[in-house]
């Protein structure tokens, strides 16, 4: 209760909106419907409509779930499993678990059965809310094996009239369950809302699970509170911001945002129709703050500039013109240099002809604060965010400090740091040159993990695994993963990670590895963007019948080559690329060889590719790589492929 | 570049229906209003009289021809017989003593009903036919003006049309005759504007694009057809009205010849079929463009010396004028607004060459 009371005052200190003492998300809400009442807190496409709910809708909706969830016997520390996109509806679910003292835990909506199976496990779970039919299939088949399950509640109607299956109960039947017994008992609304405390759970999540399996993290209201306050503190929130959620329910950024923030600062929340209309509902929601992951930032470049390429020559003139002008521009701001006068009289010209348009079209015009995390960013997409005067700022964070550790100030951008630790935060560097962190947002302990828990948690201080500096005036320098930091055979230290970014940066290039630990030199797999070299194969007559196909074709191996060359320009020459070779599919989750979040799982490719690893480095021009694949039917086959293998020039 | 569109989204359906539900293109629509509405204290009431004035109730005569021709797809070669009956209809009412409102709206029901009579030949006849049998009605027309005493006032007969007064207020100024005008050419564009979004609207699109098929679809044609003459003619008769009271003060039978017919729809072809802002462009071309072309002929030969008679001179901005139509028409056979429309979408995907999905 110590850092329960301290934050009251670390509340009161800030704002009087968030003065009151009520520590929970569900009391939040109940504040924000009775003093905002009527103030938009979601705003989901439909149909092409923006159905809007305000903050009584909200409350209405986790109340009536609550009192719902509890008729069907949910118990203090149970789970509550969600399975879907982002919707109102289901973040309302979560609310009204931890409501009830219980833990709401979202997964990917594209997880793999066997990812749920180990999550299930892990926590003994009786209910699950699922959006749709497809959910709930996924979940059904799984069933018998998890066990536990006892109710499994529907979003979504439709196709859902002919199952027969027991526990099973529609979201609107369950609101009406609870609405009835709201009426019939005067007190059972006002119970729910005071029944829970700070340092109860606001929500259950994984860890990523880069390096094996995914851990279990609790993480109280107060932690991810205090790390929305201290974030709020800080000035990288302001209140009233209208944000996109789109962001996968299971990364702990779109928590931190789309529920913690949104709650405490009153944001209006957009939900696009789908993840496939997410670009197009962008530009109609237009969000005044915008949290992507590089991913995603590096995907809304590619379309940029793949867009620009089908332009017409004006235009394309034009852009070419301003926006080497605004690069140039941020290059030597980062540089400490004064623009020069032309690129400052034609800042303003080119705002109109160029940037406002391109950040229109992408509903970016109206983001004041626009960040970056979960991964380090190419230093070339940063760049051209900046130019086109988005105020792109990195952010850094992981689960288990509820997502918020440093981010940039919008006055001090520094291209190769995350800037500077967040109000209440710690952050030193271990003598092996981790980075730890302490703060109240920092989490308790992995979920039935001791042993995990005791190598992160000591004394405290958060084990990041990431390898880094403080710099002199305090900002923090992130290099990568503790545990990817590779030394060649000849010794030269580099992290992988640093490398690919940069080689990402390259709209043809959708994913690509760097190896060479104990080598003598690195090599590369490429992961051509399908998107972005079928458009490019289109316009210049080179014809294909598949992404294996199109990544072996000689033009499209000498872009390649040019990408890679050109970030081989800017590296020292021990660390050069070599060799590489396109890879005859992309790298996918499914197959274990990204995370959900995109990230590279290294293991899993060095062991799945070794084949071909071992003619990057073995001087042959090509290799043949054999692969098992199950098809969806259930039936599996082998394919067989030759992969060409090229020399860099430079 | 112009055009942004972040942050328009809609929480209903009739949001949806917005005329202009992107900023730029309601501030234009602003604009050009203010500019119409300030025109009068900018300019010399020569350029308002001879350029501003007509092109306006040119602009009307085009819109109200638009809902037959281009929403309906019924030709109609006699429409300045249709703008007569008004026109001499409301002269004759208001020498009756009739108020100079009711005037107007008698002048205009009097070449609906006529318009409508005329009218039933279409339910029968199509295409050329149609096109013939409304060429009848300016034939008729010119003959009854001119062989009727009684309304013609006899050959060679001219009328002077009494001064008009609005609610009491006598409009005897070219500023008031201009507003006078102005206000009729509006209440026309909105209801142009607006009718498309309706039920009659697209029932009138239907037809249009096959009467048969729209009669399978439920769309009764024959009624909708005289709908649209009855509506047409209506609007048409009225601005005959306003065009003899404001800008001829006058009414004699060569102001609604068979070659104003052609004129009229000279600018609903050149502006565009079924387009309203088509319609500004093409009376604005069919009407202004000879005056400059001659201006601007006669001005080189001055400057320059051609060395061609002046007979010769005199036929070369008649020349230039056809050509221009030819172009325009070649270049873009859908009208000075799809001309607009193409620029419009350039700027509207700028900087990008095509909008997604």
């Amino acid at each position: 209760m110590q850092s329960a009371s301290s934050l009251v005052q670390t509340v009161e200190s800030t704002s009087p909106n968030l003065s009151d003492a009520n520590l929970t998300l569900v009391q939040l809400v109940a504040r924000n419907a009775n003093q905002h009442g009527a103030g938009i807190a979601f705003r989901e496409k439909e149909l092409g409509l923006w159905k809007e709910y305000n903050w009584q809708d909200y409350l209405d909706n986790v109340t009536c779930l609550a009192a719902g969830l509890e008729s069907l016997g949910f118990q203090p520390g149970d789970t509550l499993m969600v399975m879907g996109d982002n919707r109102p509806k289901l973040y309302w679910a979560m609310i009204a678990a931890g409501g009830l003292r219980g833990k709401a835990m979202p997964v990917y909506p594209d997880a793999a059965p066997d990812e749920v199976l180990h999550f299930c496990k892990l926590s003994q779970l009786r209910f699950v809310i699922a959006e749709d039919q497809e959910q709930i299939d996924k979940l059904l088949d799984l069933r018998e094996e998890i066990g536990t399950i006892e109710h499994v509640i529907y979003v979504k109607p439709r196709g859902m009239r002919s199952y027969q299956v027991p526990g099973l109960v529609g979201y609107d039947e369950l609101i009406e369950r609870g609405r009835q017994r709201l009426d019939a008992d005067a007190q059972l609304r006002d119970s729910i809302i005071n029944r829970s405390r700070p340092e109860d759970p606001a929500i259950y999540l994984h860890s990523s699970g880069t390096t094996g399996l995914p851990k279990a993290i609790v993480i109280q209201n107060r932690r991810i509170l205090s790390g929305v306050l201290s974030a709020y503190e800080g000035e990288r929130f302001r209140l009233h911001e209208e944000i996109i959620a789109y962001l996968p329910m299971a990364w702990v950024g779109d928590f931190a945002l789309t529920v913690a923030a949104a709650i405490a600062l009153r944001f209006t929340v957009n939900i696009p129709e789908g993840q496939e209309t997410v670009l197009r509902d962008m530009r109609e929601a237009a969000p005044t703050f915008y949290l992507a992951a590089p991913r995603s930032w590096d995907n809304m470049l590619t379309t940029m500039q793949v867009r620009m390429q089908e332009s017409t020559p004006i235009k394309k003139w034009l852009y070419d013109f301003f926006m080497g002008l605004a690069l140039e521009r941020e290059k030597r701001r980062f540089n400490s240099e004064e623009p020069t006068i032309i690129q400052k009289l034609l800042k303003p010209i080119g705002e109109i002809m160029v940037y406002g348009p391109i950040k229109d079209n992408f509903g970016l015009s109206r983001v004041k604060n626009a960040f970056t995390g979960g991964e380090a960013m190419g230093e070339d997409t940063f760049l051209f965010y900046r130019a086109l005067g988005i105020r792109l700022m990195q952010l850094y964070g992981q689960t288990e400090s509820s997502a918020f550790t440093s981010t940039h100030q919008a006055d001090e951008i520094r291209l190769h740091t995350v800037g500077k630790p967040l109000p209440g935060v710690e952050v030193k560097i271990s003598e092996s040159g981790e980075i730890l962190v302490r703060s109240n947002s920092v989490f308790d302990g992995y979920q039935g993990n001791e042993k995990a828990t005791n190598e992160t948690l000591v004394d405290g201080w958060l084990h990041t695994g990431d390898a880094g500096y403080l710099e002199e005036d305090g900002h923090l320098v992130v290099l990568g993963r503790v545990s990817e930091v590779v030394y060649t055979a000849t010794g030269e230290r580099y992290i992988p990670n640093y490398i690919e970014n940069r080689i990402k940066f390259d709209p043809i290039i959708k994913d690509v590895a760097v190896f060479g630990r104990d080598r003598d030199y690195l090599t590369a797999l490429v992961c051509i963007d399908l998107d972005s070299v079928g458009n490019w194969a289109e316009q210049h007559g080179v014809s294909y019948i598949s992404y294996a196909d199109l990544s072996q074709k000689p033009e499209v191996l000498e872009q390649a080559q040019k990408a890679l060359e050109h970030v081989n320009d800017v590296l020292p020459e021990a660390l050069k690329i070599k060799r590489f070779a396109n890879l005859h599919k992309e790298f996918d989750p499914d197959d274990g060889e990204i995370t959900r979040t995109r990230k590279l799982r290294r293991k899993v490719v060095e062991e799945r590719y070794q084949p071909i690893i071992d003619a990057l480095y073995g001087g042959q021009l090509d290799v043949t790589m054999r692969a098992q694949v199950t098809y969806d039917t259930g039936e599996s086959g082998s394919i067989e492929r030759i992969l060409a293998i090229k020399d860099l020039n430079r | 570049m112009f055009y942004r569109q972040a942050a328009i989204r809609h929480t209903s359906y009739d949001q949806t229906k917005k005329l202009y539900p992107i900023p730029f293109d309601k501030w234009l629509v602003v604009a050009v209003l203010l500019v119409a509405l300030l025109a009068p204290f900018m300019m010399s009431g020569l350029y308002l009289n001879s350029y501003l004035l007509p092109w306006v109730i040119w602009s009307t005569a085009a819109l109200s021809l638009n809902l037959l021709m281009g929403y309906a797809g019924q030709i109609h070669l006699g429409y300045a017989a249709v703008m007569a009956i008004g026109a001499y209809s409301s002269v004759h009412a208001m020498r009756l003593g009739v108020p100079f409102e009711f005037a107007l709206i008698l002048g205009g029901a009097t070449a609906m009903i006529i318009g409508v009579g005329f009218g039933f030949t279409a339910l029968r006849v199509k295409g050329l036919y149609l096109a013939i049998s409304t060429l009848a009605v300016q034939y008729l027309v010119d003959w009854v003006l001119t062989h009727v005493p009684a309304i013609g006032g006899g050959t060679q007969a001219t009328l002077q049309t009494p001064t008009p007064a609005l609610l009491g207020f006598e409009i005897t100024t070219d500023i008031g005759r201009y507003y006078l005008a102005f206000g009729w050419c509006a209440l026309v564009t909105i209801f142009m504007l607006n009718v498309k979004r309706t039920g009659l609207g697209r029932a009138l699109i239907a037809v249009r694009e096959k009467d048969y098929a729209a009669s399978v679809l439920g769309v009764n044609s024959y009624y909708y057809k005289l709908i649209a003459f009855a509506v047409s003619s209506f609007f048409g008769g009225v601005t005959g009205a306003i065009l003899a009271f404001t800008f001829f003060g006058a009414v004699t039978p060569e102001q609604y010849s068979i070659d104003i017919s052609i004129q009229i729809l000279a600018m609903v072809v050149v502006g565009g079929l079924g387009s309203v802002l088509g319609s500004f462009f093409g009376a604005g071309f069919i009407l202004l463009a000879p005056l400059f072309l001659n201006n601007m002929v006669t001005g080189m030969a001055e400057a320059y010396d051609f060395g061609v008679s002046r007979s010769i001179l005199s036929h070369i901005p008649l020349i230039l004028y056809g050509g221009l139509i030819m172009l325009f028409l070649l270049f873009e056979p859908l009208g000075l607004a799809k001309i607009y429309d193409n620029i419009r979408k350039y700027f509207l995907v700028w900087p990008f060459g095509f909008s997604r999905r």
